[in-house]
């Protein structure tokens, strides 16, 4: 798989958790790398929400500090990646 | 006029710890009693929620009983303040023995005894909760949730009275997780009061019976995490003395299901509440709204 479609793979894995979260309505149009972690309304107790989540689906542990740290969702696919997804 | 009204607070403020620091314990808890007395008469709406959430847990169906166990709960409050002014006093090394009775399970003290481990302890507002947070900060520091006060002065001078052991307050309004991760990273503990009314970042759990909106941040944390989690609770069992209880470990391994694992380990949380309030229920705040339906 390219780097590409791993990209993009896990964008959609992402997208999947954040919809099954009933919590946050984003607007789904524009979801993408470049989607700020501030535009889809998660602060940083539904961070840790998602890295349960994202343990579950991708099977990858993101340490909850690195986490907290990311701009966009595109940071998150990066480390992802970096660890193997 | 607000920073003169602000100072004459502060002043009176200096009375009460003045009063707290000098006057035999005795006197101070009667003090302590009379104010508890007038705000109960002045505070009309506390009493009824007070009085209404006894009959709603089931700890008495009587109304003039259950006003009784929200009177005492009253003075229990007041108590904490003035004992917690006076704990680094009858906390000191050579007097512990005196004062606390712990209950600690090996689990819990293994984890306290090492410096690699940082430990979430999650407790309610019974007893006196101050007094069992500076117990703890002997093995290591203590970070916890704090409202700030509105008068800056007074948050001054309470800021420098808890600087006498090592707590760490994390301001309530402090949305921020990162701070209670920085404590984990640091092997630290971190004390979480989570019987308060949980808003939006609660989690739906029976309370007594009946469904109440709990905090989520010690179950998501500990699950997240992997830090140790346990329940606490302090347990006064007469002037100046206490018992403070550990639970063991909460072991809730990952069902893949979070819904369902949060759920299990607040649920789990809630009953250690509901027995400890049981012991005891004059020194639990029944004064709080913890049921919004």
């Amino acid at each position: 798989m390219t780097d590409t479609s791993k990209q993009e793979t896990i964008l959609g894995q992402l997208r999947g958790i954040l919809e099954e979260s009933s919590s946050i309505e984003p607007d789904w149009d524009s979801f993408g790398p470049q989607s700020t972690i501030e535009s889809l309304g998660l602060d940083s107790l539904t961070i840790l929400d998602l890295l349960y989540d994202i343990e579950e689906v991708i099977g990858i542990h993101l340490e909850a500090k690195e986490v907290l740290n990311v701009t966009t969702v595109g940071e998150i696919i990066d480390m992802l990646v970096a660890k193997g997804a | 006029m607000k920073r003169i009204c602000q100072l004459a607070e502060y002043g009176f403020f200096r009375c009460v710890l003045f009063i707290c620091d000098t006057l035999p314990y005795s006197v101070t808890c009667l003090v302590a009693r009379g104010t508890a007395n007038l705000w109960w008469l002045v505070d009309k709406r506390r009493r009824i929620v007070a009085r209404d959430n006894i009959i709603r847990s089931g700890i008495e169906t009587d109304p003039k009983r259950a006003l009784a166990i929200a009177k005492k709960a009253c003075h229990n409050m007041a108590l904490v303040i003035v004992e917690s002014l006076r704990s680094t006093d009858f906390l000191s090394d050579d007097a512990i023995d005196q004062h606390l009775k712990i209950e600690i399970p090996d689990d819990v003290k293994a984890v306290l005894e090492d410096p690699e481990q940082s430990l979430i302890i999650a407790s309610g507002h019974y007893g006196n909760w101050e007094v069992a947070g500076h117990w703890v900060s002997r093995y290591k520091p203590v970070a916890g949730i704090t409202r700030a006060m509105n008068n800056p002065y007074i948050e001054g001078l309470v800021k420098k009275r808890k600087s006498r052991y090592r707590f760490r307050p994390i301001p309530k309004h402090d949305g921020n997780t990162g701070r209670f991760l920085e404590v984990l990273d640091n092997h630290e503990i971190l004390a979480l009061l989570f019987d308060q009314h949980a808003g939006e970042y609660g989690m739906m759990i029976d309370f007594f019976g009946h469904p109440a909106k709990t905090f989520k941040t010690a179950a998501i944390l500990h699950l997240v995490t992997r830090a140790p989690l346990c329940f606490a609770s302090c347990h006064r069992v007469g002037p100046m003395k206490f018992e403070i209880n550990f639970s063991p470990l909460i072991q809730q391994a990952r069902s893949g299901n979070k819904h369902e694992d949060i759920k299990a380990i607040l649920s789990s949380l809630n009953r250690d509440l509901e027995n400890t309030i049981r012991q005891d229920p004059t020194q639990y705040l029944w004064g709080h709204r913890r049921w919004r339906d």
